[in-house]
Order: structure tokens, then C-alpha cells, then sequence
């Protein structure tokens, strides 16, 4: 349908104001200024930020450059996580633009891993790819996949390249008609405040007797907490690609249009803000 | 539920939450990102444009705080000192391009030069040409020429050959008119006869014969062949009266003879022949001394002249194709008939001992037989491939030897008509005589030889001095005369061959190839005549001349002739006249 596809796009071009600033602790010859961005929801970090580290770098000297890193508020923001999943998690209901520090020094090697090109991004990018697959067609559709499909698929991604990218990825999103759907729905639940990075379950988007789970069926399984029930007020925010989604949407539909392009659907319960 | 409702409410629903997130994703752009596109796009550019002329004011003004002056100094010589750098590698640059177009242009010089000359060989050989072609022309005129000549010579040839037709048509018509003349004039001579004949018949009829049983006796049996010859002669005229037969056929002659004759009439015949050999004895030969008669004899050259044995008749032939016959009377010669027959010059005359026949030899390759009282000859014997030069008869009956300038001798049958035996000869013979077993002929080789008459072999050759013209054999056969070419008579003994004599005279020429020359009838004296017309006679015994009689002929003395009595001497020459001698 039209209106899927320009969901898919809207998805794709969604983008992030964010304002680069350096860390003050960093030692450099002149005043550093901030530099603007609008960063793309559905890349990484270290495929968009060369600019960032080229503007910075021009008031930094050379021996004082390590690997660049970048923090909000004092969380270390991983790499490998989407943009849009890090700022939705992190500063989704914040004034824009969303303020991120560049760090040259004092790499948190507890709490990040380390990326010093690109390749890392796209090995990891795969890999999920191929995990999602995975749960989605036993594995049958990306084995299929030629070398040069993978990397269309990555290319698209690292060069902004909508058409290219789903030129490919239409592919792991069919499923046989017969089974109503995938055979289990790639997701991740992202939580503020817990111990484990995500919640990542087995489930199946069309239920035994034949019925469309929704998202609300996958919360009551996975994050019962996130649900709101009769009577209360409303605790958290349910945000995929910063909207928050009806609770009876299909949770197959969900999958194939909402997903980022790693084919997963990455889900971020965010407490509902107070003021 | 069924699935139906299930979808439709799904379907309704799903017009919701896709409408619904559709929404969201429209709102959440619209605060999060578009408000700040705009200006993070100018933000982004201007701070390149910063960027850019921070750099540019970076590279132009370093350091900005020593003087500008200085630095624009320093740039100017920079750019002077690249200027000049420039103009070097430009003047450089331009030696190298004039080098290269001289080069270009002696190339082209050189290249003209050989155009030029490529053109004047072009020219010659167009010159060439053009010699090549008027020779072909010349050549091809000359060709036409020679064309038109060959057809014209062809167109000639092509004339030539029917007139020749033509001529052989003229000739064969003359001949065929000749023959028809000779036929008519045949045709009145056997209507002549046959009138003759049947006078006689008719008088014989009505006189009486008697005829005596002695005349069976041989002696007189010499009037007998008249009668019968007219009674054969009768019958022939009889069969002829049935028969219109070409009547110069002898063949016919000979056969319709051969009808009335009895078988054995043949060696009746000859034995009658035989014992009719007048043996004439001349007691003495007398030396002419004047000359009784001259006359112009025939209308060309005079061949041939001989006395008839019975010394009463003269036969003179010659180049005008007839043998005359004379009668010698009373010191004169008168004309009495003449033979004709043959197609060319006669050159030797003989009579038969009976004198009866004659037997000419004649230039047309034959030898004619006449019988004295028929003007047609009755035997022709051809087969001679040249002319003829001698015939004679020899001692055997009904044959007649004939030599020629064909190198051959040959025997004849007269009763055939046909050659029985030919001897081969190295060279021509010019006479010939026979003597009882043996015919003796001299040849152009200097050569006189000697033939067996049965076989015709050659028996003997004898050497004479010259080429021999004409031989004469003495009345008993035993001296040989032989006139030679080189002016000499040569008598020869046959017997003894060794023994020769030899006659000359001052004066004497032997005239042509066919000189005749006689001894006289007693053996005493040789006469032969000469080129300057005069007739020489020596004496035998004496060997010396014995008496020349010059005037009488104006051109070279042919042949002679002595009678057979002695008393009269004949002499023809090549301008027809024929004078007749004697001592009276």
C-alpha cells in the first residue's frame, strides 16, 4: 500500500537535531565550538559523526586525539545501538537539540566498545541482520543472499540510500502466505532503569488459533509493567521511532514496517515525564 | 469469530493504528527535525565559508603581522621568476618547431624533385607510347597491303586456272577435231579402198585365173602373196563392209589377218620371209661425184634418209611428222607417197628387207610401222618414256628393236604390238644396228655395246672415242661404223675388236647428237656428211679422204644414204633439201 511505503520512508529519513559539543577537560589550542548535526534515526553513530571529529579535531593537536567517544548527561552512549533508539531511550522528551558531549580522552572501556572503523559497524550491522533473519525464516532468506546483496544492504544504509537499501530488504520481509506471518518476530525492549540492556524473547506474531498478536500482547508477555491498566495513570511511554504506537497494532505489521534496519523492531519504555 | 468479521474489524482497525502511527511519525518529524533542518543546513554552510576563507586568508596573509609589502614583493618576484622560467621553455619550444618545419620543408623539396621527375618519365614513356602505336599502325597498313595483294594474286591465280581450263578445252577440242579429221579422212581412204576393192573384186570376178598346182613351189611364190594379199585384203574389205571399226586400229588389222590365216601360217610366213631375204651384193660402190637433183624435200628438217633394199625407193623422214617416199628413176627422185601418222619428228627410217614396211622412229616416244602402200601405219609401238632415236628390224621375224634417249633398248613383237624384253642402259642410246644374233647400239657415254637378241643382255662393251652419234654396219657384218662426237668415224672389226680405224678430215664436224654416217654397200669407202654442208668420203683401205663434195647444202648435212646398187648417193640436211649424187 501507498501509506506503507511512506511509513517505511518516513522511517528512514527520520532525523535528530543534535548539537556536538567538546568536553571542556579536553585540552585544545583555541575555543571550541559547537558543531550542529541532524543525525540520522536509523544509523550508528561512528558511520555519521566524521565530520564532527574532523571539526574538532581542527582546534585539537594531534597527540591529544584518541579514539572519540561521546556521553550524554554522563551516559557513555553506545555505538551500537541505532541514533534513534539512543536519543528515544535517553533524551526523548528533552529540549532539542539533543546535546551530546565528544569525548577525545578517557575512553570507558567498561562500559563501550571500542570501534576504530567503520568495518566494526558493518560487521555488527550484519550480524544483526543475519539474527533477525534467523528468527524470522530459520536463516533461509539471508544464507540465500548473495556477498554483494549484504553489502547493497550495508552500502544503502551507510550512504543514506533508501531505494538501494529496501531493494534488498523487501526480501526479508516476505514471509509464505500460509503462515500468516514470520516465524518469530525480531524485537528488543529497551529499559532505563534495569540491570539487563534488553528484554529479547521468542514470539510468534500470529497466535495458535490464528490470531494477529499486537503490541500490547507482546508488552502483557514481555513487559507487563509497561501496560497501562484500567484506572491508572498512564507510567510509561511505549516509543518505537520516537511515536508511540496503538497498543492493538499488529505486531507483524509492526515488524515489517517499523523495524530499523537491522530488521529488528527496537521498543524503548521510557517513564512517562512528571512536569 | 468468523475470519471474515475478524478481518473487516482488523481492516477497520487497521485504518486506526496505521492512521494513527501515520500520524505520530508526521509530528514527531515535524518537532524533531524539521524546525532544525533549515537551519543546521545554513548553519553547516556557513561555517564551510568560514572555513574556506579562514583558509584562504590563511595561505594569502602567513604571517600577517611581517608586512604585507614584503609578501606581495616576495610573490611578485615568484611570479617574474616563473614568467621568465615560461618565456625560456617557450622560446624553447620554439626552436624545436622551426627545426621541425625545416625538416618539413626539405622533405617537400625532396618530395617535389622526385614528382618532377616521375612526371618526365611519365612523359617519356607516354612517347613511348605513341612510337609503339604509329609502328603498330605502319605495320597494320603494311599487313593490309600484303592482304589486298594475296587477294588479288588469288583473284589472279583463280583467272589463271580457268583459262587454263579453258585451254585444255581448246586443245582437247583441236584434237578431238583432228582425230574426227583423221577419221573422215580414214573413213574416205577405206571407202576408196573398199571402192577399189570391189572394182577389183568385180574385175576379178570377171576375169579368169588361172591358177597352176606349181605354184606351190616356193621360188615363185613371190607373185603369189599378191593375190592372196588381195583376196585377204578382199575379205578384209568384206568384214569391213560390217564393221565400221576405227580404221587406224593395226590391232584390228592383225586380227582379222590372223582370221584368214591357217594355224600355221605363221612359221609359213616367216620362213617365206626368210628365203625372200633379198641378199643384194653390191659389186662396187661408185664415189658421187655431182649431183643429180636438189630438192626441197619436205617442208622442215630432214632427219633421216635410207635407200630401200631393192635400190628403187627412197624414204626421207624429218621434223615435219611424214616420211616421204621417192622413187629413184632415171637419176631423179619423184615424189610417190607419203606416210603420215606419227604426232612428232621422225629421226630414223628403216625398210624391211622385203621392202615392204617401213619402220620410223619418231620423237613422239613410239616407232611406227607402215606397209608402203598405206599411208596409216599399222603398228604403233609405244613405251618409250623419252623419244626414240633408232628402230630397226632385226634378223628375227616380226621384231623390231628400238633403242631411246629413256636409256632403254627394247624388243618388240609386231604381232603383239607389245615390248618383249627391254634392256636397261647407263646411258642414251643414239643408233642401233643388228647383226644375225646380236644388236649392237651406241651410246652417249662413249660406249658402243653389244646385246644378245634373245636375252637383250649385255654381251659386250666397246670404247669409242666420243659419244657416238650414229652406227653403220657393213653388208657383212663384219665392220662396224661409228660417228662420233668428236669428229671422228671409227671403223670397227667386230671379230676383233682391238683392230679399229679411225678417220678424220679436216673440215669434218660432226653436226648433232644424230649424225648418220654409212660405209658404201661394197665396204670401200665411209661417207658421212658435215656442218658446212659438204659430204665427206674416205677411202677404207687408204684411210685418208677420198673425195668432199661441198655447195650443195647450205646447212649441216643430216644423214646420207648410199643406194644399194652403188650408183646413187643421197644426202639430206636440216634446211629440207636433199640432194641426190652420183659419179654419172
Amino acid at each position: 500500500m501507498a501509506d506503507d511505503k511512506d511509513v517505511l520512508r518516513d522511517v528512514w529519513f527520520g532525523r535528530i537535531p543534535t548539537c556536538f559539543t567538546l568536553n571542556p577537560d579536553e585540552v585544545t589550542e583555541r575555543e571550541a565550538e559547537a558543531y550542529y548535526l541532524l543525525l540520522p534515526r536509523v544509523s550508528y553513530l561512528p558511520v555519521v559523526t566524521d565530520k564532527v571529529k574532523k571539526h574538532f579535531l581542527k582546534v585539537m593537536r594531534a597527540e591529544d586525539v584518541e579514539e572519540m567517544w561521546f556521553e550524554y548527561e554522563g551516559t557513555p552512549l553506545k555505538w551500537h545501538y541505532p541514533i534513534g533508539v539512543l536519543f528515544d531511550l535517553h533524551a526523548s522528551n528533552t529540549v532539542l537539540p539533543w546535546n551530546i558531549t565528544v569525548h577525545f580522552k578517557n575512553f570507558p572501556d567498561q562500559d563501550l566498545l571500542h570501534c576504530p572503523s567503520n568495518s566494526i559497524v558493518e560487521a555488527h550491522f550484519m550480524s544483526s541482520i543475519k539474527e533477525a533473519d534467523a528468527l524470522k525464516h530459520k536463516s533461509q532468506v539471508v544464507n540465500d543472499m548473495q556477498k554483494k546483496d549484504h553489502k547493497q544492504l550495508w552500502m544503502g544504509l551507510q550512504n543514506d540510500k533508501f531505494d538501494q537499501f529496501w531493494a534488498m530488504n523487501r526480501k526479508l520481509m516476505e514471509y509464505p502466505t500460509e503462515d500468516g506471518g514470520f516465524r518469530y518476530i525480531p524485537f528488543r525492549i529497551y529499559q532505563t532503569l534495569s540491570d539487563r540492556p534488553f528484554i529479547q524473547k521468542l514470539f510468534r506474531p500470529v497466535s495458535p488459533d490464528c490470531n494477529a498478536h499486537t503490541l500490547g500482547d507482546l508488552l502483557k508477555e514481555m513487559y507487563p509493567d509497561a501496560l497501562t491498566n484500567d484506572g491508572e495513570q498512564k507510567r510509561y511511554q511505549v516509543l518505537i521511532h520516537g511515536i508511540e504506537p496503538l497498543l492493538e497494532t499488529p505486531l507483524q505489521w509492526l515488524s515489517e514496517h517499523l523495524s530499523h534496519p537491522d530488521n529488528f523492531l527496537h521498543i524503548c519504555v521510557v517513564p512517562v515525564p512528571t512536569d | 469469530m468468523d475470519p471474515g468479521g475478524a478481518s473487516r474489524r482488523s481492516s477497520r482497525s487497521a485504518e486506526t493504528w496505521r492512521g494513527h502511527i501515520i500520524q505520530q511519525l508526521k509530528h514527531r518529524d515535524r518537532i524533531q527535525s524539521a524546525m532544525f533542518q533549515d537551519l543546521i543546513r545554513f548553519y553547516t554552510g556557513l561555517l564551510e565559508k568560514t572555513s574556506m576563507t579562514k583558509g584562504l586568508l590563511s595561505s594569502s596573509g602567513r604571517p600577517p603581522a611581517e608586512g604585507c609589502a614584503r609578501s606581495s614583493l616576495q610573490q611578485l618576484k615568484k611570479t617574474t621568476g616563473e614568467l621568465a622560467y615560461k618565456v625560456v621553455e617557450l622560446q624553447q619550444q620554439i626552436k624545436i618547431k622551426e627545426r621541425v618545419l625545416q625538416e618539413l620543408q626539405t622533405r617537400l623539396q625532396k618530395e617535389g624533385g622526385r614528382l618532377a621527375e616521375a612526371s618526365e618519365a611519365k612523359r617519356a614513356l607516354g612517347d613511348e607510347v605513341e612510337q609503339v602505336r604509329q609502328k603498330n599502325k605502319t605495320l597494320k597498313a603494311a599487313y593490309d597491303a600484303l592482304l589486298q595483294r594475296q587477294r588479288e594474286a588469288e583473284s589472279k591465280l583463280r583467272e589463271e586456272k580457268e583459262k587454263e581450263e579453258r585451254v585444255l578445252e581448246d586443245m582437247m577440242h583441236q584434237k578431238k577435231q583432228a582425230a574426227a579429221r583423221m577419221n573422215h579422212r580414214n573413213e574416205r581412204r577405206s571407202r576408196a579402198r573398199q571402192a577399189t576393192v570391189q572394182k577389183q573384186l568385180q574385175t576379178a570376178a570377171r576375169s579368169k585365173v588361172i591358177v597352176d598346182s606349181s605354184s606351190s613351189a616356193p621360188t615363185s611364190r613371190s607373185t603369189s602373196p599378191k593375190p592372196e594379199d588381195q583376196d585377204k585384203s578382199g575379205g578384209r574389205g568384206a568384214t569391213r563392209l560390217f564393221r565400221s571399226a576405227s580404221a587406224s586400229s593395226p590391232r584390228f588389222f592383225s586380227s582379222i589377218r590372223e582370221m584368214f590365216e591357217k594355224r600355221r601360217g605363221h612359221s609359213v610366213r616367216s620362213l617365206e620371209e626368210d628365203l625372200l631375204f633379198p641378199v643384194g651384193i653390191c659389186l662396187s660402190a661408185r664415189v658421187p661425184v655431182r649431183p643429180l637433183q636438189v630438192l626441197e624435200a619436205h617442208e622442215q628438217g630432214i632427219n633421216a634418209v635410207r635407200f630401200s633394199f631393192g635400190s628403187d625407193l627412197l624414204a626421207t623422214g624429218g621434223t615435219d611428222r611424214v616420211i616421204k617416199l621417192w622413187d629413184v628413176r632415171a637419176g631423179s627422185l619423184t615424189h610417190r607417197a607419203t606416210l603420215d601418222g606419227s604426232t612428232e619428228g621422225i629421226t630414223c627410217v628403216e625398210f624391211d628387207h622385203m621392202g615392204r614396211r617401213i619402220l620410223a622412229a619418231s620423237h613422239n616416244k613410239s616407232a611406227l610401222l607402215w606397209r608402203l602402200d598405206d599411208s596409216v601405219p599399222k603398228v604403233t609401238l609405244t613405251g618409250h618414256s623419252r623419244k626414240v632415236t633408232a628402230a630397226r628390224f632385226t634378223c628375227v621375224p616380226h621384231q623390231v628393236v628400238t633403242g631411246s634417249t629413256d636409256r632403254t633398248v627394247r624388243l618388240w613383237d609386231l604381232n603383239r604390238a607389245a615390248c618383249v624384253q627391254q634392256g636397261e642402259v647407263a646411258s642414251f642410246c643414239s643408233d642401233l644396228v643388228c647383226s644375225d644374233s646380236s644388236i649392237i647400239s651406241g651410246h652417249f657415254d662413249c660406249k658402243i655395246r653389244v646385246w644378245d637378241s634373245r636375252t637383250v643382255n649385255c654381251v659386250q662393251e666397246l670404247p669409242s672415242q666420243g659419244r657416238v652419234t650414229s652406227l653403220d654396219l657393213s653388208s657383212d657384218r663384219r665392220q662396224l661404223l661409228s660417228c662420233c662426237r668428236d669428229d671422228c668415224l671409227q671403223l670397227l672389226d667386230l671379230r676383233w675388236t682391238n683392230d679399229r680405224m679411225c678417220f678424220r678430215a679436216d673440215g669434218f664436224k660432226c653436226g648433232g647428237d644424230s649424225t648418220k654416217a654409212v660405209i658404201s654397200p661394197d665396204g670401200c669407202y665411209l661417207a658421212a656428211g658435215s656442218t658446212d654442208g659438204a659430204v665427206y668420203i674416205w677411202n677404207v683401205s687408204t684411210g685418208g679422204l677420198e673425195a668432199r663434195l661441198p655447195d650443195q647444202h647450205s646447212s649441216s648435212i643430216t644423214a646420207v644414204s648410199w643406194s644399194l646398187s652403188g650408183e646413187h648417193f643421197v644426202s639430206v640436211d636440216r634446211s629440207r633439201r636433199a640432194v641426190l649424187w652420183s659419179d654419172i
